[in-house]
């Protein structure tokens, strides 16, 4: 008895880290509408500024995830199912984009658009990738195409193999394995992680900075404008915007538990 | 017979190729700019655009090889120092937090969730102006006044604090997951065999979750290097502060009148130092591919569904 006792503090130790923990991330959370005040907050949402923005956020965020899922889909569904030597090689520089920093993918991309494919597209036909709405895209499309893949590749894990190959025995061809049973099943793991992937591109940043730069208007998706208005000295626009992206990762995160996924990216 | 080998082989093509194009992408992207490590000093100099100063000062100041300087070492010095530490934070921290969220029933435990899961589609600014608006404004504010040092724009608070919240985050969700997959059951037998609370954990679940643990570990640590924003809202850039504005002790660790890694990345760019700037990220690749490689080969699984 006395022994159970001793093994008391383990469970509230955890607890009381859990508490505390929790504490310091809901007051970041909370702090920026504590600074901002309510009045204020229907202030800066009441403008228009803020709803071009995030208009533009949406709809590169929800072009990228498109691409980005066309590619994505039977990406993942390779990479789950597929073995071939050094799949974990592939897999580690396919993974690349969304492990090392985005100032270094955003880096990369500025190097790479002087290069082959990007200045022969720009010299032969009248697309500029660099410092417009495309060149926004195309970080996003870097990112979440990895990211997508990534999640695939875990939505189709989730699937025992042993259905597919009964459809395979059964006689049917591969091409209708996949789009009769693989698809159907995957379908909630699939919109779990669209949602998912699309905020991720809502989310994107840190590569325009160095690639595409800000212009008003044109290339200012929101996270992105919270760094220029913090320069220009602008708090109130910047938390306002700030809450906004906030309830936006909430929401798509919410909608995602609500369609049943578990959310362990990694 | 010979129509359906076919018909496997065009599926698998048809997979192949859009896994194949992803890698090559990927590949193309990371590799094609290594060709800028390798810019000779005279190529340097040679170049047309070099600087803009008053008086014709160069700005540029980067004149090949890196490796000689000592801003590339004290960076990297500072940034796997603090990473370090704030993976070993994340872990003393993060194991029983993560433990507890798996195993008690704390209330409200669905919001817990979506708070901690929402961090990783968080915008990095979003997560430096919380930091930035949290520390510089109330209560805080306050109490870094009655304490005389400040936590934002500071290595030792400052930039462990910024690299701790999203490191945290990642490592506690994979450590959940983890606990999450171990049947509880293991416990309850070793309770009801005469071990208390504690020794359950230590003897049971931890030896089970030892592969899981690891691999939260590599994921805050990889998290903590791949840090960007929360570091430049929260401490900004350090290479440019005069030697006076450092402590004795990040003297002694070589650390001061450095940047953080990802940050020098931009900083560099930004100054037109472009070469300069891809071989600090070329050091960020590398880790990062490595850290990847290992959490790959252990096999850690990441799902939404």
């Amino acid at each position: 008895m006395g022994q159970k006792r001793r093994g008391g503090w383990w469970p509230a130790l955890c607890i009381g880290l859990t508490g505390t923990i929790l504490l310091i991330y809901v007051l970041l959370a909370a702090s920026n509408w504590i600074y901002l005040g309510w009045h204020d907050t229907l202030y800066f949402f009441s403008k228009s500024r803020m709803w071009e923005r995030l208009w533009l956020t949406v709809w590169t965020a929800t072009v990228s995830t498109c691409l980005s899922l066309v590619i994505g889909i039977p990406a993942g569904y390779a990479l789950s199912r597929f073995k071939f030597p050094c799949r974990y090689l592939f897999a580690s520089i396919i993974d690349l984009p969304i492990v090392v920093s985005p100032a270094v993918v955003g880096a990369f991309l500025f190097g790479i658009t002087t290069r082959f494919p990007f200045d022969w597209v720009s010299e032969h036909y009248d697309i500029y990738i660099g410092r417009n709405v495309y060149g926004v895209l195309l970080v996003q499309f870097t990112v979440t195409v990895a990211f997508c893949t990534r999640l695939m590749k875990a939505s189709f894990d989730m699937i025992p193999t042993r259905f597919e190959a009964v459809s395979n025995t059964l006689g049917a061809s591969p091409f209708r394995t996949f789009f009769k049973v693989v698809l159907p099943m995957a379908k909630n793991g699939i919109i779990a992680s669209m949602i998912v992937v699309w905020a991720r591109a809502a989310a994107e940043w840190e590569g325009l900075m160095l690639f595409v730069g800000a212009t008003e208007g044109k290339t200012d998706i929101m996270p992105f404008a919270i760094y220029l208005d913090w320069n220009g000295g602008m708090m109130g626009w910047v938390t306002s915007m700030s809450i906004v992206c906030m309830l936006m990762a909430v929401s798509a995160i919410s909608a995602m538990k609500i369609i049943g996924g578990k959310s362990n990216v990694w | 017979m010979s129509g359906k080998i076919k018909g496997r082989r065009q599926f698998n093509a048809f997979f192949y190729s859009f896994a194949g194009f992803l890698f090559l992408y990927s590949a193309y992207l990371f590799l094609s700019n290594l060709d800028q490590v390798f810019v000779t000093e005279a190529a340097v100099k040679t170049r047309e655009v070099t600087g803009w100063g008053e008086d014709g000062e160069i700005l540029n100041q980067f004149a090949g090889g890196f490796w000689k300087d000592v801003y590339f070492w004290k960076s990297l010095n500072l940034t796997l120092i603090i990473t370090v530490l704030t993976t070993l934070i994340a872990t003393v921290a993060g194991v029983p937090a993560a433990y507890a969220l798996s195993r008690y029933s704390i209330p409200g435990k669905s919001v817990i969730d979506v708070l901690f899961s929402s961090l990783m589609v968080m915008p990095g600014s979003v997560i430096g102006i919380c930091l930035i608006v949290m520390f510089n404004y109330g209560p805080l504010w306050d109490l870094q006044n009655m304490l005389g040092f400040k936590f934002a724009h500071s290595i030792f608070p400052g930039m462990l604090i910024a690299s701790l919240v999203l490191s945290f985050a990642f490592g506690m969700s994979a450590w959940k997951a983890t606990f999450d997959s171990i049947n509880p059951r293991f416990e309850q037998v070793a309770r009801t065999l005469g071990s208390n609370r504690w020794q359950a954990f230590r003897t049971v679940t931890f030896p089970l979750a030892k592969t899981g643990i690891v691999t939260g570990i590599i994921l805050a640590w990889t998290r903590a290097m791949a840090e960007f924003s929360a570091v430049l809202f929260f401490c900004g850039t350090f290479g440019e502060l005069p030697a006076s504005r450092f402590s004795d002790f990040t003297k002694f660790l070589q650390m001061d009148q450095a940047d953080w890694l990802s940050v020098a990345v931009w900083a560099q760019v930004e100054f037109g130092n472009i070469e300069y700037g891809f071989a600090l990220a070329f050091v960020l690749v590398f880790i990062g591919g490595i850290s990847v490689y290992i959490m790959h080969r252990i096999g850690a699984k990441g799902y939404v569904w």
